[in-house]
């Protein structure tokens, strides 16, 4: 297994929102995550990738057979896990490229690699922001200053291919993307899809899943997992609303 | 008038009346009209409105014995001079003159040498410029320097004329408990150009109380720049006089990375019509440090810009204090101003004072001002980190980025480098 998360609890701010979540990913597959608003699904993100004011009360998480609660954020990041944010950060004064190179100088430092050569590192980083559609320009742009909100889950996207990590945790990267830009934001995820690298897509909404086809797709409602499919589930979903799901698994 | 620093005022004049050099009449009396000057105002106290937050009790009993001890045999020691290319260079070393250390060869529109000497070779030069912008009533410290300085620059820009090289002028301290009081006159003729850089810096504890005079003549433009790393127990006071007349620019860059206590004073006089200023400020602090920086601005002639942005960061217990006035003349029709501070506050224990002002007495004018002051951003703190920076780094990258919009475009790498150096260099407790 690539993640298994076992009866996890999570809180945040005194207040109780996973309750006992069950999930576990193998190397290579891609599962979904979709879920009314308040289910959840973000905080599930947040949680896995180690902010700090979501508490953990109860339950386990082995991520490549380490115990992923007791590494810290960066650690995370650099044993290859991926968030992709639903609200990117906007940072001025920080080039996109600058936080880029520090990001994989890190991941070389822990590993006694050499840093990166300059030259070898922006041929790389724009062969990535291509496969985007990434304008240069936005290379040297503060890290996503002033980008639109398309703009901002494609920077996302491309930080992933750039990094190339374990495991991608997509946090709604699909809301509020047109249909141009939520294509080029699947071709970027399928074209990261190699057959080891895994992936978590949470998303409120069936479309994603028509160009990035899930291996798995689970239902969260009250921060537990109350149904788990394949992609038919999401279809299903689609048609009949969350109401009747919900009704069926409580019922 | 009663005066708490009155031993101390006795211990100046015991301290003037040794220093037996010749120099001409006309100095004399200049220099003992301040000794007067100091007498009557004494060190500023924490009573006094400007001097609120800065209380420089300990650097005025240390000042009188630190004035008369001498340098030492280690003033070789080099410091880390800037690497700036093409410049000429001035080099002084506990207030001496070293010309090893400095450009072999000077343009012949720059004077360096004792004040004393220089008043005697070049009198119509230092007369005219020596206290033309300066104050003596400004405060203690300006009348101080007025009374001791030993060396001085002076830096003439005639007419029309750029001058391409930048003047690179580097106060090193090398000598424990000494004091220098460096005084740079400078004056740009009509439609020149020049850039001039004040560095000090020190590998000891030692006073350096500095007194710029700088005229901007008609369309002529100044890109000046100060850059203070003094030793983090040293003293450091220092005023810088720039007065612009028509259409001349200024562009200045204040970073103030050192000393235990710092009190720097940027006064701008915009008293021509059309004259532009873009004042840039940056206070760095860590330990117990305490950095006090302050902005006057004059707009006296109307059709005047300024912008003035200044920030701070601040770790562990340091303390800042940022004053900014504009002050707007009633003839100063269609100026526009525009200051902005804004702090950054890395440890709980840290503190800054902040006081932007405005005071205007034209009715057609644009002004605006504003502070802020916050700690490193939780989100863009986490962003980083998730994408597997250590916190360190991130931390620093923040706190680069915070100072970034004031270090671009400065067209001094070496100053952006050195302070990018200090920010990376501050020492701050984890939060």
């Amino acid at each position: 297994m690539l993640i298994e998360i076992n009866n996890l609890h999570v809180s945040v701010k005194g207040t109780e929102i996973i309750k006992g979540l069950n999930l576990s990913i193998g190397p290579g597959e891609v599962h979904a995550i979709m879920g009314p608003n308040g289910s959840g699904k973000s905080t599930l993100a947040q949680a896995l990738a180690g902010r700090s004011d979501y508490e953990i009360t109860q339950g386990s998480v082995r991520y490549l057979e380490q115990d992923l609660l007791e590494m810290a954020p960066d650690e995370r990041a650099r044993a290859g896990l991926f968030l992709s944010f639903q609200y990117p950060v906007e940072i001025p004064g920080v080039s996109n490229v600058y936080m880029l190179k520090a990001a994989l100088n890190a991941r070389r430092k822990a590993a006694d690699q050499p840093e990166i050569d300059s030259v070898e590192f922006m041929r790389f980083v724009k062969e990535k922001a291509a496969l985007m559609e990434l304008d240069k320009k936005f290379l040297s742009r503060g890290v996503n200053e002033g980008f639109s909100g398309g703009e901002k889950k494609r920077n996302e996207i491309f930080q992933m291919a750039v990094l190339e990590p374990k495991f991608g945790i997509l946090d709604e990267t699909d809301s509020g993307l047109d249909i141009d830009a939520l294509k080029v934001v699947a071709n970027g995820v399928n074209l990261q899809r190699d057959g080891q690298r895994s992936f978590l897509l949470i998303t409120h909404y069936q479309r994603l899943l028509d160009y990035v086809q899930p291996d798995y797709v689970h239902v969260l409602a009250d921060g537990q997992i109350v149904k788990s499919g394949d992609k038919g589930l999401a279809l299903e979903l689609e048609e009949h609303g969350y109401d009747d799901i919900l009704a069926a698994a409580n019922g | 008038m009663n005066n708490i620093n009155q031993p101390v005022t006795e211990d100046f004049r015991a301290a003037w009346k040794n220093t037996s050099v010749s120099s001409p009449d006309w100095l004399q009396i200049f220099r003992n009209a301040a000794l007067e000057q100091f007498a009557l105002s004494g060190f500023p106290t924490t009573r006094a409105e400007d001097w609120k937050y800065t209380d420089v009790g300990k650097l005025a009993a240390a000042y009188p014995q630190w004035l008369i001890n001498k340098p030492g045999a280690d003033s070789a020691n080099n410091g880390k001079p800037l690497d700036i290319a093409n410049a000429i260079r001035i080099a002084f070393v506990d207030g001496v003159y070293n010309p090893e250390k400095s450009s072999k060869v000077l343009p012949e529109n720059i004077l360096v040498g004792k004040l004393a000497d220089l008043a005697t070779t070049n009198p119509e030069i230092i007369e005219k410029h020596l206290g033309r912008l300066a104050s003596n009533s400004d405060s203690g410290f300006v009348a101080l320097n007025s009374v001791f300085s030993e060396t001085a620059v002076a830096i003439l820009i005639p007419t029309g004329i750029e001058l391409q090289q930048p003047v690179y002028i580097d106060y090193f301290s090398a000598t424990a408990e000494t004091s220098v009081q460096p005084r740079l006159l400078a004056s740009l003729g009509t439609d020149s150009k020049a850039t001039i850089i004040e560095y000090f810096s020190g590998a000891v504890p030692a006073i350096t109380n500095a007194v710029t005079e700088i005229h901007c003549g008609q369309d002529s433009q100044l890109a000046y720049y100060r850059l203070q790393e003094d030793h983090a127990e040293a003293w450091h006071t220092a005023v810088q006089y720039i007065q612009l007349e028509r259409n001349a620019h200024l562009n200045s860059v204040n970073i103030d990375a050192g000393a235990g206590m710092a009190r720097n004073e940027l006064r701008l006089n915009l008293a021509g019509e059309g004259a532009s200023a873009d004042a840039k400020g940056l206070l760095l602090a860590d330990g117990s440090r305490h950095i006090d920086s302050r902005l006057t601005v004059e707009h006296a002639a109307p059709n005047t810009r300024s912008r003035e942005r200044y920030r701070a960061i601040l770790a562990d217990n340091a303390r800042g204090v940022f004053n900014g006035r504009i002050l707007v003349q009633q003839a100063a029709q269609k100026t526009s101003a525009e200051l902005t501070n804004r702090n950054l506050l890395l440890n709980r224990g840290a503190e800054i004072n902040t006081k932007p002002e405005l005071e205007i007495y034209a009715d057609d004018v644009k002004c605006a001002h504003g502070s802020t002051t916050g700690q490193l951003d939780e989100t863009a703190m986490f962003y980083l980190l998730s994408r597997g920076i250590p916190p360190q780094e991130a931390r620093n990258i923040l706190v680069q980025a915070f100072a970034s919009e004031l270090l671009t475009d400065t067209g001094i790498p070496a100053v952006v480098e050195r302070a990018q150096q200090a920010m990376r260099t501050l020492r701050f407790s984890d939060v």
